[in-house]
Protein backbone atom coordinates (compact mmCIF):
# COMPACT_ATOMS: atom_id res chain seq x y z
CA UNK A 1 0.00 0.00 0.00
CA UNK A 2 1.71 3.45 -1.05
CA UNK A 3 1.57 5.90 2.02
CA UNK A 4 -0.69 9.06 1.73
CA UNK A 5 1.29 12.18 0.75
CA UNK A 6 0.74 14.83 4.26
CA UNK A 7 -1.47 18.06 3.19
CA UNK A 8 0.91 21.13 3.04
CA UNK A 9 -0.80 22.55 6.01
CA UNK A 10 0.47 19.16 8.08
CA UNK A 11 3.68 19.39 6.72
CA UNK A 12 4.35 23.36 7.83
CA UNK A 13 2.95 22.44 11.42
CA UNK A 14 5.52 19.70 11.50
CA UNK A 15 8.81 21.52 10.25
CA UNK A 16 7.51 24.57 12.93
CA UNK A 17 7.41 21.74 15.62
CA UNK A 18 10.79 19.96 14.78
CA UNK A 19 12.17 23.69 14.43
CA UNK A 20 10.96 24.17 18.05
CA UNK A 21 12.62 20.95 19.43
CA UNK A 22 15.58 21.84 17.71
CA UNK A 23 16.24 24.78 19.75
CA UNK A 24 15.22 23.44 22.86
CA UNK A 25 18.16 20.87 22.51
CA UNK A 26 20.23 23.85 21.18
CA UNK A 27 19.58 25.93 24.23
CA UNK A 28 19.56 23.37 26.94
CA UNK A 29 23.27 22.05 25.19
CA UNK A 30 24.20 25.77 25.31
CA UNK A 31 22.54 25.49 29.36
CA UNK A 32 24.49 22.64 30.13
CA UNK A 33 27.94 24.05 29.08
CA UNK A 34 27.33 27.14 30.39
CA UNK A 35 26.45 25.45 33.86
CA UNK A 36 29.56 23.32 33.82
CA UNK A 37 32.11 26.52 33.29
CA UNK A 38 30.57 27.89 36.16
CA UNK A 39 31.01 24.78 38.49
CA UNK A 40 35.03 24.80 36.51
CA UNK A 41 35.78 28.48 36.81
CA UNK A 42 36.60 28.57 40.77
CA UNK A 43 36.06 31.75 43.11
CA UNK A 44 38.87 34.23 43.40
CA UNK A 45 40.76 33.72 47.00
CA UNK A 46 43.49 35.53 48.69
CA UNK A 47 45.58 35.12 51.82
CA UNK A 48 48.10 37.45 53.59
CA UNK A 49 51.06 35.22 54.13
CA UNK A 50 53.10 37.69 56.20
CA UNK A 51 52.64 38.64 58.46
CA UNK A 52 50.88 36.89 60.73
CA UNK A 53 47.52 37.69 62.70
CA UNK A 54 48.75 39.54 65.92
CA UNK A 55 52.52 39.98 64.77
CA UNK A 56 55.15 42.78 66.38
CA UNK A 57 56.50 44.46 63.69
CA UNK A 58 60.11 45.83 66.10
CA UNK A 59 62.53 48.26 65.77
CA UNK A 60 60.49 50.58 64.11
CA UNK A 61 60.91 48.75 60.21
CA UNK A 62 58.21 48.75 57.73
CA UNK A 63 56.23 45.67 57.27
CA UNK A 64 56.71 43.51 54.51
CA UNK A 65 53.30 42.28 52.98
CA UNK A 66 53.35 38.99 51.35
CA UNK A 67 50.01 37.36 49.76
CA UNK A 68 49.03 34.31 47.70
CA UNK A 69 46.34 34.53 44.91
CA UNK A 70 44.58 32.06 43.07
CA UNK A 71 41.89 32.32 40.59
CA UNK A 72 42.60 35.57 40.12
CA UNK A 73 44.85 37.42 37.71
CA UNK A 74 46.25 40.59 38.07
CA UNK A 75 45.80 43.18 35.22
CA UNK A 76 46.89 46.75 35.00
CA UNK A 77 43.71 48.82 34.82
CA UNK A 78 42.85 51.25 32.44
CA UNK A 79 44.66 49.44 29.44
CA UNK A 80 43.78 50.66 25.21
CA UNK A 81 40.88 48.53 24.40
CA UNK A 82 40.72 46.72 27.68
CA UNK A 83 37.44 44.29 28.36
CA UNK A 84 37.12 43.16 31.87
CA UNK A 85 36.98 39.35 32.80
CA UNK A 86 35.11 38.61 36.24
CA UNK A 87 38.50 36.66 37.35
CA UNK A 88 41.14 39.58 36.47
CA UNK A 89 41.36 42.84 38.22
CA UNK A 90 43.37 44.28 40.39
CA UNK A 91 43.83 44.60 44.61
CA UNK A 92 43.32 47.73 46.49
CA UNK A 93 45.57 48.13 50.43
CA UNK A 94 44.42 49.57 53.13
CA UNK A 95 46.06 50.67 55.82
CA UNK A 96 43.62 51.11 59.02
CA UNK A 97 40.77 51.97 56.73
CA UNK A 98 43.48 54.54 54.42
CA UNK A 99 43.94 53.68 50.90
CA UNK A 100 47.96 53.01 50.16
CA UNK A 101 48.43 50.75 47.48
CA UNK A 102 47.12 49.41 43.98
CA UNK A 103 49.01 46.31 43.16
CA UNK A 104 49.06 45.11 39.93
CA UNK A 105 52.16 42.06 40.47
CA UNK A 106 51.93 39.36 43.31
CA UNK A 107 55.19 40.22 44.84
CA UNK A 108 55.52 41.44 48.18
CA UNK A 109 55.12 44.72 49.54
CA UNK A 110 56.39 47.00 52.20
CA UNK A 111 54.43 49.80 54.52
CA UNK A 112 56.31 52.13 56.69
CA UNK A 113 53.78 51.94 59.99
CA UNK A 114 53.82 54.41 63.33
CA UNK A 115 54.13 52.62 66.44
CA UNK A 116 50.16 50.98 68.03
CA UNK A 117 48.45 48.62 66.68
CA UNK A 118 47.30 48.83 62.72
CA UNK A 119 44.82 46.74 60.28
CA UNK A 120 46.15 46.03 56.78
CA UNK A 121 43.40 44.98 54.08
CA UNK A 122 43.68 43.69 50.70
CA UNK A 123 40.83 43.70 48.52
CA UNK A 124 40.37 42.12 45.17
CA UNK A 125 38.72 44.43 42.56
CA UNK A 126 37.90 44.14 39.29
CA UNK A 127 39.26 46.13 36.16
CA UNK A 128 36.75 49.01 36.56
CA UNK A 129 37.39 49.38 40.15
CA UNK A 130 34.32 47.78 41.99
CA UNK A 131 35.01 45.13 44.91
CA UNK A 132 34.26 41.65 43.21
CA UNK A 133 30.68 39.65 43.75
CA UNK A 134 31.03 37.99 46.67
CA UNK A 135 33.97 40.19 48.40
CA UNK A 136 37.35 38.91 48.22
CA UNK A 137 39.47 40.08 50.59
CA UNK A 138 42.19 39.28 53.52
CA UNK A 139 43.35 41.29 56.70
CA UNK A 140 45.78 40.94 59.16
CA UNK A 141 46.39 43.05 62.43
CA UNK A 142 49.82 44.13 63.73
CA UNK A 143 51.67 46.09 66.15
CA UNK A 144 54.12 48.23 65.48
CA UNK A 145 57.06 49.29 67.74
CA UNK A 146 60.25 50.84 68.21
CA UNK A 147 61.09 48.15 70.76
CA UNK A 148 62.71 44.80 70.13
CA UNK A 149 60.40 42.20 69.49
CA UNK A 150 61.03 40.31 72.66
CA UNK A 151 62.58 40.58 76.28
CA UNK A 152 61.43 41.73 79.25
CA UNK A 153 62.36 46.24 79.84
CA UNK A 154 65.10 46.61 82.45
CA UNK A 155 66.89 49.46 84.15
CA UNK A 156 69.75 49.44 86.21
CA UNK A 157 71.32 52.68 87.96
CA UNK A 158 75.01 51.82 87.65
CA UNK A 159 75.93 55.56 88.94
CA UNK A 160 75.25 56.51 92.01
CA UNK A 161 76.06 53.71 94.35
CA UNK A 162 73.75 52.58 97.12
CA UNK A 163 74.79 54.47 100.29
CA UNK A 164 77.10 56.80 98.36
CA UNK A 165 77.63 60.35 99.76
CA UNK A 166 77.09 62.64 97.06
CA UNK A 167 77.27 66.68 96.91
CA UNK A 168 74.22 68.54 95.89
CA UNK A 169 74.46 67.90 92.28
CA UNK A 170 75.04 64.31 90.44
CA UNK A 171 74.95 62.86 86.95
CA UNK A 172 73.18 59.91 86.88
CA UNK A 173 73.94 56.89 84.56
CA UNK A 174 71.65 53.76 83.86
CA UNK A 175 71.61 50.45 81.56
CA UNK A 176 68.36 50.11 79.53
CA UNK A 177 67.84 46.54 78.25
CA UNK A 178 65.29 45.45 75.68
CA UNK A 179 63.58 48.73 75.91
CA UNK A 180 63.48 51.74 73.29
CA UNK A 181 63.14 55.53 73.91
CA UNK A 182 61.56 57.42 72.36
CA UNK A 183 60.41 60.71 72.40
CA UNK A 184 56.77 60.75 73.71
CA UNK A 185 54.65 62.82 71.19
CA UNK A 186 50.89 61.75 72.01
CA UNK A 187 51.26 58.48 70.24
CA UNK A 188 49.58 55.01 71.43
CA UNK A 189 51.90 52.94 73.86
CA UNK A 190 53.82 50.05 71.85
CA UNK A 191 55.42 46.92 73.57
CA UNK A 192 59.20 47.73 74.55
CA UNK A 193 59.27 51.75 74.20
CA UNK A 194 58.69 54.46 75.85
CA UNK A 195 60.91 56.95 78.24
CA UNK A 196 62.43 57.10 81.37
CA UNK A 197 61.23 59.12 84.51
CA UNK A 198 63.33 60.24 86.91
CA UNK A 199 62.43 60.52 90.87
CA UNK A 200 63.81 61.93 93.69
CA UNK A 201 62.00 60.92 96.68
CA UNK A 202 58.61 60.26 95.20
CA UNK A 203 58.59 63.15 92.88
CA UNK A 204 58.99 62.96 89.09
CA UNK A 205 61.90 65.97 88.38
CA UNK A 206 62.61 64.68 85.12
CA UNK A 207 61.17 62.71 81.91
CA UNK A 208 64.41 62.33 79.32
CA UNK A 209 65.10 59.99 75.98
CA UNK A 210 68.48 59.75 76.55
CA UNK A 211 70.70 56.60 77.36
CA UNK A 212 73.70 59.26 78.66
CA UNK A 213 74.16 60.37 81.62
CA UNK A 214 71.97 62.92 83.52
CA UNK A 215 72.75 65.60 85.83
CA UNK A 216 70.41 66.07 88.33
CA UNK A 217 70.91 69.27 90.71
CA UNK A 218 69.43 70.61 93.87
CA UNK A 219 69.24 67.84 95.85
CA UNK A 220 67.76 68.03 99.31
CA UNK A 221 70.14 67.58 102.16
CA UNK A 222 70.47 64.04 104.11
CA UNK A 223 69.33 60.80 103.09
CA UNK A 224 67.27 60.31 99.78
CA UNK A 225 66.58 58.29 97.06
CA UNK A 226 66.62 58.14 93.02
CA UNK A 227 64.55 55.95 90.81
CA UNK A 228 64.72 55.66 87.02
CA UNK A 229 61.86 54.28 85.95
CA UNK A 230 60.70 52.98 82.48
CA UNK A 231 57.26 54.51 81.59
CA UNK A 232 54.94 54.22 78.41
CA UNK A 233 54.27 56.58 76.19
CA UNK A 234 51.41 58.18 77.85
CA UNK A 235 53.39 58.15 81.36
CA UNK A 236 51.52 54.93 82.54
CA UNK A 237 53.93 52.37 84.13
CA UNK A 238 54.40 49.45 82.12
CA UNK A 239 52.63 45.82 82.71
CA UNK A 240 55.76 44.45 84.45
CA UNK A 241 57.29 47.29 86.13
CA UNK A 242 60.55 48.40 85.55
CA UNK A 243 61.99 50.68 88.19
CA UNK A 244 65.58 50.66 89.63
CA UNK A 245 66.23 52.71 92.91
CA UNK A 246 69.23 53.65 94.96
CA UNK A 247 69.07 55.42 98.24
CA UNK A 248 72.00 58.15 98.72
CA UNK A 249 73.61 60.56 101.38
CA UNK A 250 73.43 64.16 100.04
CA UNK A 251 75.97 66.04 101.89
CA UNK A 252 76.21 69.55 103.65
CA UNK A 253 78.28 71.63 101.56
CA UNK A 254 79.72 74.81 103.24
CA UNK A 255 76.87 77.60 104.19
CA UNK A 256 79.19 80.31 104.78
CA UNK A 257 77.61 83.25 103.44
CA UNK A 258 78.84 86.82 102.61
CA UNK A 259 77.15 88.51 105.55
CA UNK A 260 78.70 86.13 107.66
CA UNK A 261 81.98 86.57 106.76
CA UNK A 262 81.37 90.51 106.59
CA UNK A 263 80.04 90.52 110.03
CA UNK A 264 82.80 88.47 111.40
CA UNK A 265 85.79 90.33 110.03
CA UNK A 266 85.10 93.31 110.92
CA UNK A 267 83.94 92.15 114.31
CA UNK A 268 87.44 90.71 114.25
CA UNK A 269 88.80 93.92 113.49
CA UNK A 270 86.68 96.25 116.07
CA UNK A 271 87.67 94.03 118.71
CA UNK A 272 91.51 94.38 117.46
CA UNK A 273 91.35 98.33 117.80
CA UNK A 274 89.67 97.83 121.06
CA UNK A 275 92.23 95.82 122.44
CA UNK A 276 94.99 98.29 121.48
CA UNK A 277 92.85 100.67 122.72
CA UNK A 278 92.99 99.42 125.97
CA UNK A 279 96.19 97.84 126.23
CA UNK A 280 97.24 101.51 125.40
CA UNK A 281 95.29 102.83 128.28
CA UNK A 282 96.78 100.49 130.62
CA UNK A 283 100.20 101.51 129.77
CA UNK A 284 99.53 105.26 130.00
CA UNK A 285 97.85 104.71 133.21
CA UNK A 286 101.03 103.33 134.40
CA UNK A 287 103.16 105.47 133.16
CA UNK A 288 101.10 108.21 135.58
CA UNK A 289 101.11 105.83 138.36
CA UNK A 290 104.99 105.53 138.10
CA UNK A 291 105.43 109.28 137.62
CA UNK A 292 103.08 110.19 140.49
CA UNK A 293 105.37 107.61 142.98
CA UNK A 294 108.68 108.86 141.97
CA UNK A 295 107.50 112.80 142.57
CA UNK A 296 104.88 113.03 144.61
CA UNK B 1 19.08 62.69 -14.93
CA UNK B 2 19.59 59.97 -14.05
CA UNK B 3 23.55 60.50 -14.43
CA UNK B 4 23.36 63.73 -12.53
CA UNK B 5 21.61 62.54 -9.71
CA UNK B 6 23.84 59.68 -9.59
CA UNK B 7 26.70 62.13 -9.68
CA UNK B 8 25.34 63.73 -6.92
CA UNK B 9 24.56 61.19 -4.73
CA UNK B 10 28.26 59.96 -5.51
CA UNK B 11 29.74 63.62 -4.56
CA UNK B 12 27.73 63.78 -0.90
CA UNK B 13 28.74 60.39 -0.12
CA UNK B 14 32.52 61.45 -1.22
CA UNK B 15 32.06 64.57 0.72
CA UNK B 16 30.64 62.12 4.25
CA UNK B 17 33.11 60.05 3.92
CA UNK B 18 35.98 62.77 3.70
CA UNK B 19 34.59 64.87 6.53
CA UNK B 20 32.69 62.13 8.68
CA UNK B 21 35.03 58.93 9.15
CA UNK B 22 38.38 61.08 10.51
CA UNK B 23 35.81 62.33 12.55
CA UNK B 24 35.05 59.41 14.15
CA UNK B 25 37.95 57.52 14.28
CA UNK B 26 38.67 60.21 16.44
CA UNK B 27 35.69 59.26 18.75
CA UNK B 28 36.51 55.87 18.71
CA UNK B 29 39.75 56.29 20.27
CA UNK B 30 39.46 57.81 23.60
CA UNK B 31 42.43 59.67 24.44
CA UNK B 32 44.45 58.21 27.43
CA UNK B 33 43.52 59.87 30.57
CA UNK B 34 45.27 59.89 33.92
CA UNK B 35 44.18 60.62 37.93
CA UNK B 36 45.71 60.53 40.78
CA UNK B 37 43.62 58.38 43.53
CA UNK B 38 46.05 59.49 46.53
CA UNK B 39 46.77 61.01 48.30
CA UNK B 40 43.99 63.98 48.13
CA UNK B 41 44.39 67.09 47.53
CA UNK B 42 46.12 69.09 50.38
CA UNK B 43 46.43 65.85 52.46
CA UNK B 44 48.54 66.17 55.76
CA UNK B 45 51.11 62.92 55.29
CA UNK B 46 51.82 62.89 59.35
CA UNK B 47 55.49 61.48 61.15
CA UNK B 48 57.76 61.76 58.11
CA UNK B 49 56.40 59.01 56.96
CA UNK B 50 56.98 58.69 52.32
CA UNK B 51 54.05 59.30 50.57
CA UNK B 52 52.12 56.88 48.68
CA UNK B 53 50.78 58.18 45.26
CA UNK B 54 48.56 55.90 43.77
CA UNK B 55 46.80 56.51 40.51
CA UNK B 56 44.83 55.60 37.78
CA UNK B 57 44.91 55.64 33.77
CA UNK B 58 42.87 54.77 31.00
CA UNK B 59 43.30 53.62 27.50
CA UNK B 60 47.20 53.66 28.54
CA UNK B 61 49.51 50.64 28.28
CA UNK B 62 52.28 50.56 31.56
CA UNK B 63 54.98 49.52 30.62
CA UNK B 64 58.80 49.65 31.82
CA UNK B 65 60.68 52.59 29.85
CA UNK B 66 63.02 51.65 27.59
CA UNK B 67 61.20 47.92 26.55
CA UNK B 68 60.99 49.41 22.82
CA UNK B 69 57.70 50.40 22.10
CA UNK B 70 56.76 52.97 20.36
CA UNK B 71 52.28 53.66 20.49
CA UNK B 72 51.05 56.54 21.37
CA UNK B 73 49.05 54.67 23.39
CA UNK B 74 51.49 52.81 25.96
CA UNK B 75 54.57 54.52 27.97
CA UNK B 76 55.27 55.06 31.77
CA UNK B 77 55.07 57.72 34.42
CA UNK B 78 57.38 60.72 34.50
CA UNK B 79 56.89 61.44 38.74
CA UNK B 80 57.56 65.36 39.05
CA UNK B 81 58.50 66.93 42.59
CA UNK B 82 57.94 70.71 42.84
CA UNK B 83 58.99 70.78 39.07
CA UNK B 84 62.02 68.71 39.29
CA UNK B 85 61.73 65.04 37.67
CA UNK B 86 62.14 62.64 40.62
CA UNK B 87 60.86 58.76 39.64
CA UNK B 88 59.49 56.90 36.43
CA UNK B 89 57.02 54.53 37.12
CA UNK B 90 54.72 51.96 35.13
CA UNK B 91 53.03 50.41 38.34
CA UNK B 92 50.01 52.03 39.49
CA UNK B 93 52.12 52.99 43.16
CA UNK B 94 55.03 55.11 43.57
CA UNK B 95 56.21 55.75 47.34
CA UNK B 96 58.38 58.85 47.85
CA UNK B 97 60.58 59.80 50.82
CA UNK B 98 59.71 63.69 51.14
CA UNK B 99 61.37 66.55 53.52
CA UNK B 100 58.64 68.55 55.38
CA UNK B 101 56.98 70.91 53.82
CA UNK B 102 54.39 71.66 50.96
CA UNK B 103 55.02 69.74 47.87
CA UNK B 104 53.39 69.37 44.48
CA UNK B 105 53.71 66.04 43.21
CA UNK B 106 52.37 65.76 39.22
CA UNK B 107 52.64 62.87 37.07
CA UNK B 108 52.77 62.97 33.44
CA UNK B 109 51.81 60.20 30.93
CA UNK B 110 55.21 59.64 28.52
CA UNK B 111 55.54 56.97 25.84
CA UNK B 112 58.75 54.35 26.01
CA UNK B 113 61.06 57.30 24.51
CA UNK B 114 60.31 60.10 27.45
CA UNK B 115 58.43 62.10 24.92
CA UNK B 116 54.95 63.64 26.25
CA UNK B 117 51.83 62.52 24.99
CA UNK B 118 49.93 65.17 22.44
CA UNK B 119 47.94 66.35 23.90
CA UNK B 120 49.76 66.50 27.24
CA UNK B 121 48.24 64.22 29.97
CA UNK B 122 49.16 64.92 33.26
CA UNK B 123 47.46 65.00 36.91
CA UNK B 124 49.00 66.84 39.75
CA UNK B 125 48.40 67.09 43.50
CA UNK B 126 49.49 69.19 46.63
CA UNK B 127 50.33 67.61 49.29
CA UNK B 128 51.78 68.63 52.99
CA UNK B 129 54.53 66.80 54.80
CA UNK B 130 55.28 67.13 58.34
CA UNK B 131 57.39 65.57 60.51
CA UNK B 132 54.80 65.30 63.57
CA UNK B 133 51.31 63.45 63.58
CA UNK B 134 48.54 64.66 60.76
CA UNK B 135 46.17 65.49 63.29
CA UNK B 136 45.61 66.25 67.08
CA UNK B 137 45.95 69.78 68.93
CA UNK B 138 49.59 70.09 70.36
CA UNK B 139 49.86 70.35 73.99
CA UNK B 140 53.16 71.57 76.24
CA UNK B 141 53.50 70.95 80.02
CA UNK B 142 55.83 71.46 82.52
CA UNK B 143 56.36 68.40 84.83
CA UNK B 144 59.01 69.62 87.06
CA UNK B 145 59.30 71.48 88.99
CA UNK B 146 55.71 72.67 90.48
CA UNK B 147 54.20 76.07 90.02
CA UNK B 148 55.19 78.24 93.28
CA UNK B 149 58.13 76.19 93.90
CA UNK B 150 61.11 77.26 96.08
CA UNK B 151 64.01 76.24 94.25
CA UNK B 152 67.78 76.65 94.28
CA UNK B 153 70.00 79.00 91.78
CA UNK B 154 70.58 75.83 90.16
CA UNK B 155 67.61 73.83 88.67
CA UNK B 156 66.19 71.79 86.10
CA UNK B 157 63.11 72.42 84.36
CA UNK B 158 61.59 69.50 82.67
CA UNK B 159 58.67 69.77 80.66
CA UNK B 160 56.20 67.32 77.82
CA UNK B 161 55.06 68.49 74.20
CA UNK B 162 52.36 66.16 72.91
CA UNK B 163 50.97 66.28 69.22
CA UNK B 164 54.43 68.18 68.18
CA UNK B 165 57.83 67.14 67.36
CA UNK B 166 60.66 69.18 67.99
CA UNK B 167 62.96 70.26 65.04
CA UNK B 168 65.56 72.98 64.40
CA UNK B 169 63.98 76.17 63.23
CA UNK B 170 64.63 77.76 59.97
CA UNK B 171 62.16 74.95 58.19
CA UNK B 172 59.72 75.40 55.70
CA UNK B 173 56.40 78.12 56.83
CA UNK B 174 53.19 76.55 57.64
CA UNK B 175 54.16 72.63 58.43
CA UNK B 176 51.28 72.03 60.94
CA UNK B 177 52.56 70.58 64.39
CA UNK B 178 56.40 70.96 63.86
CA UNK B 179 58.49 73.21 65.47
CA UNK B 180 60.28 74.34 68.64
CA UNK B 181 59.79 75.71 72.11
CA UNK B 182 60.51 79.42 72.55
CA UNK B 183 61.77 79.46 76.57
CA UNK B 184 60.91 83.25 77.98
CA UNK B 185 62.28 84.07 81.67
CA UNK B 186 60.96 86.74 82.93
CA UNK B 187 58.88 87.93 80.03
CA UNK B 188 62.79 87.82 78.42
CA UNK B 189 63.16 85.88 75.86
CA UNK B 190 65.70 83.23 77.38
CA UNK B 191 66.61 80.28 75.25
CA UNK B 192 64.86 77.89 71.88
CA UNK B 193 64.63 74.25 72.58
CA UNK B 194 64.41 71.81 69.76
CA UNK B 195 64.60 68.46 71.85
CA UNK B 196 62.93 67.49 74.61
CA UNK B 197 66.41 67.68 77.07
CA UNK B 198 65.01 68.66 80.72
CA UNK B 199 66.09 72.80 80.48
CA UNK B 200 69.22 73.71 82.69
CA UNK B 201 68.13 77.22 85.08
CA UNK B 202 71.19 79.00 86.83
CA UNK B 203 68.77 82.39 88.53
CA UNK B 204 69.41 84.78 90.61
CA UNK B 205 68.01 85.02 94.07
CA UNK B 206 64.00 86.26 94.12
CA UNK B 207 60.89 85.40 92.21
CA UNK B 208 60.80 84.15 88.58
CA UNK B 209 58.29 83.21 85.85
CA UNK B 210 59.48 80.99 83.20
CA UNK B 211 57.13 80.80 79.68
CA UNK B 212 57.29 77.97 77.44
CA UNK B 213 55.75 78.48 74.08
CA UNK B 214 55.17 75.95 70.98
CA UNK B 215 56.33 78.17 67.72
CA UNK B 216 56.62 77.02 63.85
CA UNK B 217 59.66 77.15 62.07
CA UNK B 218 59.56 80.32 61.73
CA UNK B 219 59.15 81.67 65.57
CA UNK B 220 55.78 82.47 65.37
CA UNK B 221 53.31 81.10 67.72
CA UNK B 222 50.65 78.38 67.00
CA UNK B 223 47.21 79.15 66.38
CA UNK B 224 45.50 78.82 68.93
CA UNK B 225 48.87 79.83 71.18
CA UNK B 226 50.22 76.94 72.99
CA UNK B 227 52.22 77.65 76.00
CA UNK B 228 52.67 76.69 79.54
CA UNK B 229 54.01 78.76 82.39
CA UNK B 230 55.39 78.78 85.43
CA UNK B 231 56.28 80.83 88.49
CA UNK B 232 59.38 80.11 91.06
CA UNK B 233 61.05 81.59 93.71
CA UNK B 234 64.80 81.10 93.64
CA UNK B 235 67.09 81.07 96.84
CA UNK B 236 70.63 80.76 96.92
CA UNK B 237 71.87 77.98 99.07
CA UNK B 238 68.74 75.97 99.37
CA UNK B 239 69.26 72.42 100.70
CA UNK B 240 71.90 73.24 102.62
CA UNK B 241 72.20 72.53 106.32
CA UNK B 242 73.21 75.91 108.44
CA UNK B 243 73.66 74.08 112.12
CA UNK B 244 74.30 77.91 113.56
CA UNK B 245 74.31 80.88 111.78
CA UNK B 246 75.85 83.65 113.43
CA UNK B 247 75.36 86.64 111.66
CA UNK B 248 72.95 88.42 113.53
CA UNK B 249 75.20 87.81 116.88
CA UNK B 250 78.72 88.99 115.01
CA UNK B 251 76.41 91.86 113.91
CA UNK B 252 75.35 92.76 117.48
CA UNK B 253 78.69 92.31 118.51
CA UNK B 254 80.15 94.73 115.86
CA UNK B 255 78.05 96.98 117.59
CA UNK B 256 78.92 96.48 120.81
CA UNK B 257 82.42 96.27 120.00
CA UNK B 258 82.11 100.12 118.09
CA UNK B 259 80.78 101.31 121.25
CA UNK B 260 83.06 100.27 123.57
CA UNK B 261 85.81 101.37 121.08
CA UNK B 262 83.90 104.93 121.18
CA UNK B 263 84.30 104.79 125.12
CA UNK B 264 88.06 103.48 124.96
CA UNK B 265 88.61 106.51 122.96
CA UNK B 266 86.57 109.31 124.92
CA UNK B 267 88.23 108.32 128.32
CA UNK B 268 91.50 108.11 126.24
CA UNK B 269 90.61 112.16 125.66
CA UNK B 270 89.15 113.13 128.92
CA UNK B 271 92.22 111.52 130.61
CA UNK B 272 94.77 114.11 128.71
Amino acid sequence: MRPHPRPPMQRGKVRRVSTMLALVALLSLLGVSLSSSTAVAAAPSLTIVSPVDGAMIANGTPVLVDFRLANFAFVQPGQAGQIGSPNEGHANVFLDAQYVRLLTVVEPFSLALTSGAHTIRIQLVADNGTPLNPDVSASVSVVATHGPDGGVPHVTILSPTPLEATGHGLYVSYRIENFTLVEPRGQPNAPNEGHVQLLVLRDVVMEVTQYDPVLVVSLPEGDISITVRLVNNDNTALSADASSTVEIHVIASSSVSLPLVSNGGIALLLAFILVVLILRRRKLSAGDANARGGNP
Amino acid sequence: MNARIFALIVAILGMLVASGIPASNGRGAPLPTLSIISPTPNEVIGNGTPVAIVFAVTNFNLTDPGNGTSSPNSGHIDVFVDDALTAQTSVNTIVLPLPSGPHTIRLRLVTDNGSALNPDVTASVSVMVTGGPDSGTPGLSIVFPRGGALVGTDSTLSFQVTNFVLVAPGGPAGVPNDGHIQVYLDNASYAELTDDAPLHLNLKDGPHNVTLQLVDNQGGPLSPDVTASLYITVQALLGRVTPFDATPYLALANLLIGLGILAAIYRKLEVR
